[in-house]
């Protein structure tokens, strides 16, 4: 197997196979609360990009070049990632207010929540210490690899956010049975494009 | 002393009205991707509930030392601390539910459901108030584990195992197996609160 492939490969089964929402439960809060518009969706989808690939840079970093060599890894790992995890996310929040007022009305509390979105600490955990993730292609992963991982994880959270972020501006005017309005409803369909991507999976071999 | 204010309610709001799972949607997460198993349901719902106990207690009795600017990382350090307890006291007990739960001991720290606790109650209340806080947010998240897992492993598999013997089975049945597939938690997850939202619209009635 040449290297692209590999990288190819491990992209597709982040995005794809191994979907974070809808194979892996993970993000599931920030998926049902901020859903409920494209253009939010889509915000929430490219933060949560940035900071992601960001967080998993620096767990990597220190991790390999800090935690590892002091062997206090096993023992300090869930303090030091997500701490590098929140000041990151204060970080972004600097900077959307700077960039767009709009944006950063429209996401509300939902930024700060980003450190508390489980899909950035589950992707900085998975790539960076061996012996969470299940891939079959990969088991400890280098700093390239781990940051192809990430961007996929991060580009399957934000295309599932916005399909789902698309069908619920459509539930809003469906007649729905009283007692499923609302997050009932949108469980059930969150079950149906589960189903639909299960289909996803043995592809290529992943 | 009237309802709101007694000590029991702060404990027995958690399991009903307070519902963290099925009322206030927090720690969605974790309850859809373990419920397969009960036996699942039951360690994370005590690992949890172990979690926020402490850091409600512990947070409760320093909140008027911590500065408002820096409240939120320091919830997070003293809750990351329990999680490091819980998952090495796992790992080297129960190895074998530890792999099956994976990432998800470490992802109990960014369980809403727990800085939600941290922030909202215990940041503001006094220490046995959020100790019973935590007790009962905790029981009802454990509760609603054990349903889910009850209903998916039952009807998934046909019968519930539980530390290695079997429970209960249904006989010679083919059963469903999309129960203790993906589709199936977010299936059962909302069915129940639509059949929730359905009993309190009867009550009110």
């Amino acid at each position: 197997m040449n290297e692209a492939y590999r990288y190819f490969l491990l992209f597709l089964g982040a995005l794809l196979v191994y979907n974070i929402i809808l194979i892996r439960f993970i993000a599931l809060c920030p998926f049902m609360g901020v859903s409920t518009q494209v253009e939010t969706a889509i915000g929430m989808a490219m933060s949560v990009l940035f900071v992601m690939t960001m967080a998993t840079t620096v767990s990597w970093i220190s991790w390999n070049y800090i935690l590892k060599p002091l062997g206090v890894g096993e023992f300090l790992y869930i303090p030091v990632f997500i701490l590098i995890i929140a000041s990151l996310v204060q970080f972004v929040e600097m900077v959307i207010k700077k960039i767009s007022q709009p944006l950063y009305r429209a996401m509300g509390i939902y930024l700060p929540l980003i450190t508390t979105n489980c899909a950035v600490l589950a992707a900085a955990t998975e790539a960076v210490k061996p012996g969470f993730l299940k891939l079959n292609i990969a088991y400890h992963f280098s700093l390239p690899e781990a940051i192809i991982y990430t961007i996929g994880v991060a580009l399957g959270f934000g295309l599932v956010m916005i399909m789902f972020a698309c069908i619920r501006e459509r539930l809003e005017t469906s007649p729905v049975p009283h007692s499923f309005r609302g997050a009932p409803i949108g469980f059930i369909v969150a079950a149906l494009l589960s189903l639909a991507f299960m289909g996803f999976a043995n592809l290529l071999g992943l | 002393m009237d309802e709101k204010t007694s000590l029991f309610y702060e404990f027995k709001k958690g399991i009903v009205e307070e519902n963290p799972l099925m009322k206030l949607m927090v720690g969605l997460c974790s309850a859809l991707a373990v419920s397969n198993r009960v036996e699942n349901g039951i360690f994370l719902g005590l690992a949890a509930t172990f979690v926020i106990f402490f850091s409600n207690i512990i947070i409760a009795s320093i909140r008027k030392r911590i500065p408002d600017q820096v409240r939120i990382p320091v919830f997070i350090v003293v809750i990351a601390s329990f999680v490091t307890i819980v998952d090495l006291t796992m790992k080297a007990y129960f190895p074998a539910v530890y792999d099956r739960l994976g990432v998800w001991i470490p992802l109990i720290v960014v369980n809403c459901m727990i800085l939600a606790r941290a922030e909202g109650f215990a940041y503001k209340n006094p220490i046995l108030r959020s100790a019973l806080d935590g007790l009962g947010i905790g029981m009802g998240y454990t509760l609603v584990l054990l349903v889910m897992g009850v209903i998916r492993e039952l009807f998934g598999t046909g019968k519930i195992v539980l530390f290695e013997k079997t429970i209960v089975t249904l006989g010679p049945v083919n059963p469903p197996l999309i129960f203790v597939m993906f589709p199936g938690a977010f299936l059962t997850f909302g069915c129940l609160m639509a059949l929730l939202n359905r009993y309190e619209m009867s009550k009110k009635e």
